[in-house]
């Protein structure tokens, strides 16, 4: 059974909009959208579940020769594509170039317009860890406009039709302690643009009018690291709650004002993954480094403390992290030790550790849930520490380092199968995503491979993309928009061979 | 936090630069060389990104000048010759560095003994500025250093006068697979170092001659033995290649024939000369005037087998005496190529074979030298018994024929040699001479059996820990009698595709060097990829002894990293890495050389040699240390140190890789295929990774190289024989 991954609220009006045209319908989340119903408005599609609900065939085997409806060359990025109102939405940035936004016609591939940032190296992330990039945030879309992060920018929206800015935001640069760089993703919700960012100077949850830009709410959240999850929606009992996954916690907050609503206590100390919701349940995969007893200070004393003198000092951390150094050098002899390193970035509420989890949580509660609405707890050594969970079809489908691949059933968490590679070597940084009961599973090394949605874990083609994957595809109107590193692929199956 | 539209930061920034940015006027003579203005020109876009600062290029100085930078001698720059003080009295080689103050501007003037001279001050100034010279890049400090122009007094004459980078040479991971742009980008930061001279080493193989001798036509021309490296559909790691089907020499791409080949490969060689010759830089070439490509059997039949992968060599067996007439038509034929081929070489280095096979002549060359040349006591018995009880790689059998084959060889070119037309040049300048490889035993007869003026390039042994267990060699050689340069082993092959430096044991060969009164050095590697803290100890050093490997380090470091504490753990980690070298050195010197069987040999079922835990162990620190380091380095550093340390993951995987190999081949001969199988899937897991690894932080062609060979002899061999398995499991249940 094909499951339509609409919140539950929205469903009715969905249909009524179906029955009026046919196979297009307005998007559920607010009063003005003009995207229609099979696009791909955000990271990994509708409230990034990964999953099409298009009934359009989707082909199984592609390549630059092969079903390749368009590529284009758009420069360095690792940001998802997005597909709406018949246009996909890239970014890319080079030192030469600046931070580009592309739009290109989805059906034809022929660029509408581009807009150029000129962007001062200095004003950027000094250190990045690959295979992060500068051009790593994901935009989104409510078809009329594009809301776009950009470390040096912040938020800024541009006009889907015509590339122009409209409005920009500035936020703080996001400062991380082993360096990963910035790579958090807006979404759209109602008449806002809604953004987390969890990053080991700052943290926040922030929600923007879409069209003007200006600041809704802001909500501090001082007890996360470093992370990199997605807000989802999770409608429950009537009430849809914005959904935001972090260190050690899961939680529920009120979209309207921001005001936090319930917290799941279960999750681990870093989260880069996003949840995958379906109907009122929240599906959550984290595999973070160590065991559970390992918090950040460990971390930091392995890695920060450069002089291995068992203490930190300041100049072992980027002067933006200095003001919090001097915070928690309470005896104020310039370093940190002991209990003062223990609370310095991680906060003592939330003295979280590594290790492994997959979890079920149900939607829709109150204050602190952790003993109520955790439906099931796995800990198992399946899930990747980036790649996010793909549920569909009664099914979550994990895939991590190695091509090693685990399904379970997604109502009582039980093995369907474990430890099963996909046979596609090597990293899995993006997610996998589904439509046309198929499952595209995108290797770091370039190779796409597609599985049959199913209960058995059963190969249908690999698809070599001839360079660096670490982009989820999307996938819109029988097309699969593939951001390789450099490049923009769109697949279909009408395209056949050598186009 | 503000709201505001977009485009304007760009704007503001940029004229907030150009109204802060200091002024800075280097001023080069009127009559100056290309060198001193290519000097003025590189110092100039230094300057800019050193302090942001706008620097404009004038033959005087301006009236208005306040930083000003003379590039030139007394005899160049007239500015100099008024502000230059009591100017010292300089080698063609000696730089100086030296302040100055008008009555107006204050400066400092960057000049030499010749136009190169210059250059490298020009270089010089802008390291005592902060800039650190990489084999691949500048790292620009992140803070704009204070402008000082004061407070320099800096007079240096080199004691190496020889600096010599070897490029070409062989194998895939090595320069022959580098292309004349790409190598031409490594001279320039070479040039920064102040290496002066370019050793192109050739092998008669490669495709760099065209010749014709005794009515026999050369007709082979390959690269890396005749070996072939396809990239193929599912190879690890192969966006690196940019979708081609096989790994080449970009010069070469899609050449095919021995004519194509040949006039490309002579195009490759114009182009590294030239790129040589640009900055000031002379040019060797070295050639083996013994070897020869097969189709030569018919001039000189009977010959042997060359020692060396594929046998694509031969060289003088027995039936060819020294007065082999053929003989001596091949190998004339064969230098006069070279050197008509290349007009413009400035030295001949002529290599005596590494395993000789032409030792059947020995006592009747050792006569004749004898009679040409009063060599004291010493007898072919002695000497050949000597080289057999030596304790480096070439003694015992290998020894005594090394020895015998060099006497045999050096009695039979001092013939041809005497000649005087053999090393003419076409416009009459004559070439320097250098002959490598001396076998050690006859260092003590080397001033008088080698050719008069012909000089030395020496190779002690493989590795700088075995000369250093055997430095007392060094002692033997007339260094201050004949022009002795020696071989820097920076990485050796046999040590081959494994990380590995020896800076330490370099210091410790060069300190004796300079005691000894040596000319110089060549430089012997393969893959640069962690060479540069060698690479900047040896510039160092070469123009000031009193550097050691520790005061180059943080000197280096300290600037790319910025902290102290992280130029120190970069100390443990290289200090790791030189155990790691050190480990596989002692115990099997060629674990990963790179020919085919690499990897496959340790296909057996043995446990794992307690040894390999070590060096993993090693490399394990390096790593840990790389990434500790990184994590406090600023930057414009950074970059530059997590290529050091992404890059180190491979070996770890590759070792693992090993283990697994070993733990196969003991279930496959206990008959437990599916164990074995298991653990190759463990091995074919490792290699991938290797490979990916690689692939995320290859910058140059040694790494895509690497990449490509470990397909060719890991990952492919891999798949072969989990495919064998399966199908013996299959016919097993059946």
């Amino acid at each position: 059974m094909r499951h339509y991954l609409i919140p539950t609220t929205c469903r009715f009006q969905s249909v009524i909009w179906t029955i009026i045209f046919g196979a297009l319908y307005i998007l559920p989340f607010g009063p003005d959208v003009a995207c229609i119903a099979d696009d791909w408005t955000q990271f990994r599609g509708p409230n990034a579940t990964g999953v099409s609900a298009a009934p359009e065939p989707l082909p199984a085997e592609f390549s630059t020769s092969q079903n390749l409806v368009f590529s284009h060359e758009i420069g360095k990025g690792i940001a998802c594509p997005i597909v709406a109102a018949g246009k996909v939405v890239t970014t890319a940035y080079a030192p030469e170039t600046g931070f580009v936004v592309y739009c290109h016609e989805a059906a034809t591939g022929a660029e509408l317009w581009k807009q150029v940032f000129k962007v001062e190296p200095e004003s950027l992330p000094g250190k990045i860890v690959p295979p992060n990039e500068h051009a790593s945030s994901t935009p989104c879309t409510d078809g009329e406009r594009v809301y776009i992060y950009f470390s040096a920018i912040g938020l800024c929206a541009l006009d889907l039709a015509n590339g122009e800015p409209l409005w920009s935001y500035s936020l703080p640069l996001p400062y991380y302690l082993m360096d990963w760089g910035p790579a958090s993703s807006p979404i759209v919700y109602e008449d806002m643009v809604i953004y987390c960012q969890d990053d080991d100077l700052d943290q926040y949850l922030i929600a923007l009018d879409k069209k003007s830009g200006t600041l809704r709410w802001q909500k501090p959240r001082p007890e996360m690291l470093g992370g990199y999850s997605v807000p989802v929606l999770c409608t429950a009992n009537g009430r849809t709650d914005l959904v935001v996954a972090g260190t050690g916690k899961l939680q529920g907050f009120n979209p309207a004002t921001g005001e936090e609503i319930w917290a799941c206590n279960s999750l681990l100390r870093t989260m880069m993954s996003t949840p995958a919701v379906k109907d009122d349940r929240i599906y959550v995969t984290c595999q973070s480094y160590g065991d559970a007893g390992r918090i950040l200070k460990d971390a930091l004393m392995e890695w920060k403390d450069t002089n291995q003198d068992k203490k930190l000092e300041k100049n072992e951390f980027e002067k933006p992290f200095w003001t919090k150094f001097e915070k928690a050098d309470t005896n104020g002899d310039g370093f940190l030790i002991q209990e003062e390193i223990n609370t310095a970035f991680q906060a003592p509420t939330n003295m979280v550790g590594g290790g492994n989890i997959m979890q079920c949580i149900k939607g829709g509660g109150a204050g602190d849930v952790t003993g109520t609405h955790l439906v099931w707890n796995l800990d198992h050594k399946a899930p990747s520490n980036i790649s996010s969970p793909l549920v569909v079809d009664g099914r979550m489908f994990v895939v991590k380092k190695g091509g090693m691949s685990a399904a379970f059933d997604d109502t009582t968490g039980q093995t369907i199968w474990m430890q099963k590679r996909i046979r596609n070597l090597g990293d899995y940084f993006a997610s996998p995503v589904a439509g046309d009961g198929k499952i595209y599973v995108t290797g770091e090394n370039g190779f796409i491979v597609v599985l049959k949605q199913g209960p058995d874990m059963e190969i249908l083609a690999m698809n070599d993309m001839e360079d660096t994957c670490v982009a989820t595809p999307a996938i819109s109107n029988g097309r699969i928009y593939v951001r390789t590193l450099n490049k923009l692929h769109c697949f279909g199956e009408s395209a056949g061979d050598g186009k | 936090m503000t709201t505001g539209l977009l485009k304007t930061f760009a704007v503001w920034a940029s004229l907030l630069f150009a109204e802060n940015a200091p002024q800075i006027d280097v001023v080069v003579g009127p009559k100056s060389s290309e060198l001193e203005r290519h000097a003025a020109r590189e110092l100039s876009e230094q300057l800019t990104k050193l302090f942001d600062a706008n620097v404009t290029v004038h033959t005087a100085i301006p009236a208005e000048a306040r930083h000003v930078i003379l590039v030139g001698n007394p005899a160049s720059n007239p500015a100099v010759r008024e502000h230059g003080g009591d100017w010292p009295k300089l080698s063609p080689q000696g730089i100086v560095v030296r302040s100055f103050q008008d009555k107006n501007a204050s400066g400092v003037i960057v000049g030499g003994g010749s136009p190169v001279a210059t250059l490298w001050a020009a270089y010089e100034l802008a390291y005592q500025f902060g800039i650190r010279y990489s084999l691949s890049v500048d790292i620009i400090p992140d803070e704009n250093p204070e402008l000082k122009m004061s407070g320099y007094d800096i007079i240096r004459e080199p004691v190496f006068p020889i600096r010599a980078w070897r490029t070409v040479n062989d194998f895939p991971i090595g320069f022959e697979s580098w292309g004349a742009e790409d190598q031409q980008k490594l001279f320039a930061q070479l040039a920064k170092q102040k290496f002066n001279r370019i050793l192109i080493s050739v092998y008669a193989w490669q495709p760099f001659v065209d010749f014709k001798a005794g009515g026999v036509q050369k007709s082979t021309a390959m690269s890396w033995y005749g070996e072939k490296y396809p990239i193929q559909r599912d190879t690890p790691g192969k966006v690196v290649f940019n979708g081609a089907d096989v790994f080449e020499n970009p010069d070469f791409a899609g050449k095919d024939g021995y004519e194509e080949l040949t006039a490309s490969g002579i195009k490759h060689i114009r182009h590294l000369m030239a790129s040589a010759h640009d900055l000031g830089m002379t040019v060797a070439l070295q050639m083996s005037p013994l070897e020869f490509t097969r189709e030569f059997e018919k001039v000189i039949p009977g010959a042997k087998n060359s020692q060396g992968p594929n046998n694509v060599l031969i060289a003088p067996g027995e039936k060819q005496d020294l007065d082999d007439k053929a003989l001596k038509q091949l190998v004339t034929a064969q230098i006069r190529a070279y050197i008509e081929t290349y007009p413009e070489l400035d030295a001949l280095y002529l290599t005596l074979p590494e395993f000789p096979e032409w030792e059947a002549h020995a006592e009747e060359a050792w006569k004749r030298l004898s009679e040409k040349h009063d060599l004291g006591d010493a007898t072919l018995e002695s000497l050949t018994e000597a080289a057999g009880n030596r304790n480096t790689i070439a003694s015992g059998d290998r020894g005594r024929k090394a020895l015998r084959g060099n006497v045999a060889a050096l009695a039979f070119l001092g013939d041809l040699i005497a000649d005087g037309k053999l090393l003419e040049r076409a416009d009459g300048k004559s070439i320097e001479l250098v002959f490598v490889q001396l076998d050690p035993g006859l260092y003590p007869v080397a001033e008088k059996i080698l050719p008069s003026s012909a000089g030395m390039l020496n190779l002690i042994d493989y590795t700088a820990r075995r000369v250093v267990e055997n430095q007392d060699v060094l002692k033997d050689v007339p260094a201050k009698k004949r022009p002795s340069q020696f071989i820097f082993t920076l990485a050796d092959d046999n040590i081959g595709i494994l990380p590995q430096i020896a800076t330490k044991r370099i210091e410790t060969i060069a300190r004796v060097l300079v005691e000894q009164g040596w000319q110089g050095f060549a430089t012997r590697m393969w893959i640069p990829a962690y060479l540069d803290p060698t690479v900047h100890f040896l510039s160092r050093f070469s123009f000031d002894p009193t550097t050691t490997a520790r005061s180059a380090h943080d000197e280096f470091f300290m600037s790319i990293t910025g902290h102290q504490s992280s130029a120190d753990r970069l100390w443990l980690a290289f200090s790791h890495l030189e155990d790691a070298t050190e480990i596989l050195d002692q115990n099997d010197i060629g674990f990963a050389f790179p020919v085919p069987g690499m990897f496959m040999k340790n296909y057996k079922p043995e446990p794992a040699p307690e040894w390999w835990t070590a060096a993993f162990d090693s490399y394990l620190e390096f790593l840990n240390e790389l990434y500790r380091a990184g994590g406090n380095t600023a930057p414009n550093g950074y970059n530059f140190i997590f290529y050091y340390s992404k890059r180190s993951e491979f070996v770890l995987e590759y070792i693992g890789a090993l283990r697994a190999l070993r733990e196969a081949a003991i279930a496959r001969d206990a008959g437990e295929i599916e164990t074995a199988q298991e653990k190759l899937s463990v091995a074919i897991e490792s290699v991938f990774n290797a490979m990916d690894i690689l692939s995320d932080v290859a910058h140059d062609q040694s790494d895509r190289a690497l990449i490509a060979l470990l397909d060719a002899y890991a990952y492919r061999p891999l798949l072969e024989e989990q495919e064998r398995l399966s199908e013996a499991a299959e016919a097993g249940e059946k």
